[in-house]
């Protein structure tokens, strides 16, 4: 019998396996837990593809949308139109990644409680977003296609962001494929697109100039209206005779800045642009910009050139180039956008957003001088009467497009420490970036301005 | 009208939310308390050795006789050692019978047992006869009817019967919050069904406890145990498919009976001997029954219908296999009972491979290693028996697709989120949906996916009742294993010890393949949680694996499956 008592400890054997399969599995349900909870197939989490439970509302408290029972939105229909792009419609065309994102903390997910809150409502989220910003926006930006959006480059918060064509979700139309008016209707197109930059681009080509040689300050370039490479010839739609540099940049004049290009070489361009992140996605809260594009064919000198100006083969996404625009306006060192500020269920916050820095970029000197340059942009070419107040630095882009009008771009920021803010404006379709972006980001500007008194 | 209606149903809904708000802590509580007051006198009992006889060398020397069944031999690990070079290393075995007889076996030793200078196969001794073994003289001598009352007086009392009474109470005080739960969130059509299975549960463990009290036993922990893991079981139906509860009501009371009945044959251990010839017969009859008339359903064969009823016989062969490898310690000194057992195991597996059922295969494979361990206690050999099946399983995968699509979606369910890995990864996101309190009765959306009432059950209770209940069930199956082999040491024979660790031993790799597959550590294997999953079949062969359990319990009035003993006080039977 002994024996037999002895042996009998086998089943400590099986006792252990079973205590450390179930010590593994634990130690899986505190790392992977709140990944499960989320698992697109979880009724606790989602109906009919979009995240099912919580409210989400503006910076102000503003109701934008009720995800519980059925999905109220706002009753606003301007401000309906002007966020389903964030918040994401009914059927699942328009899906609302940072919602998803953060099911687990709507939810009210925690290891210690899992899902459950008394009586089942969900959280509050609190988007960045004002409602009053985007409301304007979507009028400023009338019946064009493209996007505007405006961002505090000190704490990230993304307070406009509007993308157009766009829709009523409590009031869906009816409109085929091939309908013009609403092709990309479903597309954030601050978020998903990438637009032929145009002159916009310049604002690179000159931050990487005066990053390689700080003396370019000092130099001038003489335009006569056309500058030769080969047996090609770059451009400008008339002779700007001798110019500085910033000057130059003013007249955004396509001959000084191929001769800029020259200079630094395609290599050093490519890696500045790689450096200030233009091509690079953003990613927050659940969203992962489109990809920007910088690159030139066969190497060759023209196509460096067109690539200096915002041609050849660029492209850039509104939202990266946006925070670009962050870095310059922060003295070289940017924030990341967001969207979503905090989420709290029944007053207890499940998440709070963090405030992140970004790393520096570029020099606080190139900055300055970049600051500079596009505030004397403003002065005196778009009119500072545009921004009553308000010390403004931009530079406008035409992107050239094939068999269709140019892209109207604008790019730039706010330079007062109430109101840090960088923003963009891509109009699609449209003509030149000064006659028909600054009036739009003009409206938006006083917009977000009055939200954050 | 319709106002009234609803004004009702948000009352209801108030009072739901505030005692699912106390369920929630509560629950876990007294499932604790509970548990705690069942394992511990389990776990934690005296284990004084008995002395049953003296051995009288011709030197004069006294070694005491401390069980019922005694290996003599050379090997230091015999129960009597005696040291000398033509002694075999386990020589002969000495037994005592219920009635205080004894017989010594000769265990196929090389040189024999003499008694009165006879070499004997078996012999009942007599005081007066003289065993020669390896030419040593030695003589037993039982201890007297005096001793041996005292020493029953001395015994460690099993649970008294306020112990057992107050543990009941506190399940059914559980039992009756579950049952308000699941009443509180279930339709109108199934309340009855709900109803009568909970308060089922709880009349069925006041009438064992009567029928205990009626027949002088006290210790109910064991009982109690199965019966809170039951409860659970009916929370999960009530849950996934409340319409079945009076089925499951009525499994549990054929289970009940099954496990009196195995622990009557239990009693008396020349009658066990006697059915276990009955029980491995019955074994292999249930799975040929299955392999000729069952029906097929999702890949394995083990189903049979009878009319209406459908039964699964691998399930009762697993009590008919315990009985089959149980065995007394004269028996298991003999090779050839070995390689008989040997033979049976295989022609078992060979049945439960021809019918597809992977699951169960591996149980009774692991059941075997255990018993062959026990038996041999030799680690080689159970080396060679998992070789043998690692190359059986890997030709098996080959050929079979059915099993192979398991273990392609495992440790890969959420890249197979439709497929494969279908309810496993419903499971998980169902338990951290519940986190570690629940979600509450019938709140959880683990109902929705199939088997959630027996495959992946412990996903449904750990959602809508925690992670800490899941985990308790667990534990309770764990304490019963623990108290097996705490009572090894005192085990009367190796028939009830080689019986409880076997029965042990397929609780627990039935709750490792059910949760840990339910979890995705394992490939899951559709494999049942004794007592908690629903059917019939698994329910009976849980109580009936209970009684083994129970039969190794040697406390004075604990168990039913020993007979009580001669003494001043305690009642005769």
């Amino acid at each position: 019998m002994n024996r037999i008592a002895s042996r009998a400890m086998v089943l400590f054997l099986l006792v252990l396996l079973l205590l450390g399969g179930f010590v593994f599995f634990l130690a899986e349900y505190l790392v992977k837990a709140d990944d499960w909870v989320i698992f697109p197939g979880s009724p606790h989490v989602y109906t009919g593809g979009n995240i099912g439970c919580g409210v989400v509302v503006d910076k102000d408290g503003a109701l934008l949308l009720d995800l519980n029972e059925g999905r109220r939105y706002s009753n606003l229909l301007p401000l309906r139109q002007s966020t389903v792009h964030w918040v994401g419609d009914r059927y699942g065309s328009i899906s609302a990644p940072s919602l998803s994102y953060y099911a687990a903390e709507m939810a009210g997910f925690d290891v210690i409680n899992g899902v459950y809150n008394y009586g089942q409502t969900g959280g509050v989220a609190e988007l960045t977003l004002s409602a009053k910003a985007q409301m304007a926006a979507l009028e400023a930006m009338g019946s064009y296609k493209g996007t505007v959006a405006v961002y505090n480059y000190k704490t990230g918060q993304l307070l406009c962001a509007v993308t157009t064509p766009t829709y009523d979700p409590d009031n869906v139309p009816s409109f085929t494929e091939e309908d013009e008016a609403y092709k990309g209707l479903y597309v954030n197109r601050f978020t998903q697109s990438s637009y032929i930059p145009g002159s916009i681009f310049k604002i690179v080509t000159l931050a990487a100039a005066l990053e390689t040689d700080p003396d370019i300050v000092n130099k001038t370039f003489v335009c006569r209206g056309e500058y030769k490479i080969g047996n090609e010839e770059i451009t400008c739609e008339g002779a700007h005779w001798e110019q500085t540099l910033k000057q130059a940049f003013c007249n955004s004049c396509n001959c000084a800045f191929a001769e800029i290009a020259l200079q630094l070489g395609a290599d050093t361009l490519t890696e500045y642009v790689e450096k200030f992140g233009i091509t690079k996605q953003v990613s927050f809260d659940g969203i992962t910009t489109a990809k920007g594009n910088f690159q030139i064919q066969s190497n060759a000198d023209l196509n460096l050139a067109w690539a200096s100006i915002g041609q050849h083969l660029d492209l850039v996404n509104p939202c990266a180039f946006m925070t670009f625009m962050g870095a310059i306006a922060n003295d070289g060192k940017g924030s990341t956008p967001y969207l979503v500020e905090e989420i709290a269920i029944n007053g207890n916050r499940t998440y709070d957003a963090k405030r992140n820095s970004g790393d520096r970029i570029m020099s606080k000197e190139t900055a300055a001088i970049l600051q500079a340059y596009m505030q004397n942009n403003v002065t005196v070419k778009y009119g500072a009467d545009n921004f009553p107040g308000l010390t403004v630095g931009a530079k406008t882009g035409t992107g050239e497009v094939e068999g269709k009008k140019p892209n109207a771009m604008l790019a730039g920021f706010v330079d007062n420490e109430e109101l840090p803010l960088a923003f963009m404006v891509c109009v699609e379709d449209a003509g030149y970036g000064k006659t028909v972006c600054i009036p739009i980001i003009s409206k938006v500007l006083t917009a977000v301005r009055e939200s954050m008194d | 009208m319709d106002g009234l209606f609803y004004t009702l149903q948000t009352a209801q809904d108030t009072y739901f939310n505030v005692l699912v708000g106390i369920l929630r802590y509560g629950a876990p509580v007294l499932a604790f308390i509970l548990l705690l007051r069942c394992l511990k006198p389990l776990l934690t009992f005296r284990r004084e050795p008995e002395i049953w006889a003296w051995l009288c060398l011709e030197d004069g020397t006294k070694l005491p006789i401390t069980h019922w069944e005694n290996v003599i031999g050379r090997s230091k690990r015999s129960d009597i050692v005696i040291d000398a070079p033509t002694v075999s290393r386990s020589h002969g075995v000495l037994t005592r019978y219920d009635d205080g007889s004894w017989t010594v076996t000769d265990s196929d030793s090389s040189n024999g047992v003499l008694v009165n200078g006879k070499k004997v196969k078996i012999w009942a001794l007599d005081p007066k006869d003289v065993i020669t073994i390896g030419g040593v003289n030695m003589r037993l001598e039982p201890i007297s009817q005096k001793q041996e009352q005292k020493l029953a007086q001395l015994r460690t009392k099993g649970s008294s019967f306020f112990t057992s009474l107050l543990n009941l109470l506190i399940l059914t005080v559980y039992q009756a919050l579950c049952c308000l739960a699941y009443l509180m969130n279930g339709s109108q059509e199934t309340a009855q069904s709900v109803l009568i299975g909970f308060a089922g549960i709880a009349v069925m463990e006041w009438l064992l406890l009567l029928f205990y009290v009626c027949i002088h036993r006290t210790s109910f922990e064991v009982e109690t145990i199965a019966f809170f893991l039951c409860t659970m079981g009916m929370a999960a139906v009530a849950a996934v498919v409340p319409r079945e509860a009076i089925k499951q009501l009525i499994a549990m009371a054929l289970g009940v009976a099954t496990f009196l009945l195995v622990g009557w044959s239990l009693r008396d251990l020349e009658r066990a001997k006697k059915i276990r010839y009955l029980a491995g017969v019955a074994g292999v009859g249930f799975l040929l029954i299955t392999l000729v008339f069952g029906k097929e359903y999702y890949g394995a064969k083990n189903w049979l219908e009878i009319g209406s009823f459908s039964l699964q016989p691998s399930e009762l062969s697993k009590v008919c296999f315990v009985f089959m490898g149980a065995s007394t310690m004269d028996r298991l000194m003999k090779k050839r009972n070995l390689i008989l057992f040997i033979a049976y195991s295989v022609v078992l597996c060979g049945c439960l491979a021809l019918m597809n059922d992977f699951g169960t295969a591996l149980i009774f494979f692991c059941a075997f290693l255990v018993i062959a361990y026990l038996r041999s206690g030799s680690v080689g050999t159970v080396a060679l028996a998992i070789t043998a099946l690692a190359f059986a399983g890997v030709v098996a995968l080959r050929i079979a697709p059915h099993a192979l699509r398991r273990f392609a979606s495992w440790r890969h369910i959420w890249e197979m989120p439709l497929e494969g890995g279908y309810q496993q990864t419903r499971a998980l996101m169902c338990m951290a949906s519940g986190g570690l309190f629940g979600l509450g009765a019938g709140r959880g959306w683990m109902q929705y996916v199939f088997a959630a009432d027996s495959d992946v059950v412990i996903a449904t209770i750990s959602e809508e009742w925690g992670l800490t209940i899941a985990l308790f069930l667990i534990f309770a199956i764990i304490g019963l294993a623990l108290f097996v082999v705490r009572a090894a040491a005192v085990g009367r024979s190796s028939f009830y010890t080689i019986g409880g660790c076997t029965a042990a031993c397929i609780m627990l790799v039935q709750v490792m393949l059910n949760v840990l597959g339910t979890v995705d550590i394992v490939p899951l294997t559709g494999v049942t949680f004794p007592f908690l999953s629903n059917g019939g079949s698994s329910m009976i062969c849980a109580w009936g694996l209970l009684a083994f359990i129970k039969a190794t319990d040697t406390r004075q009035n604990a168990s039913f499956a020993v007979r009580l003993h001669k003494t001043g006080g305690a009642v005769n039977e």
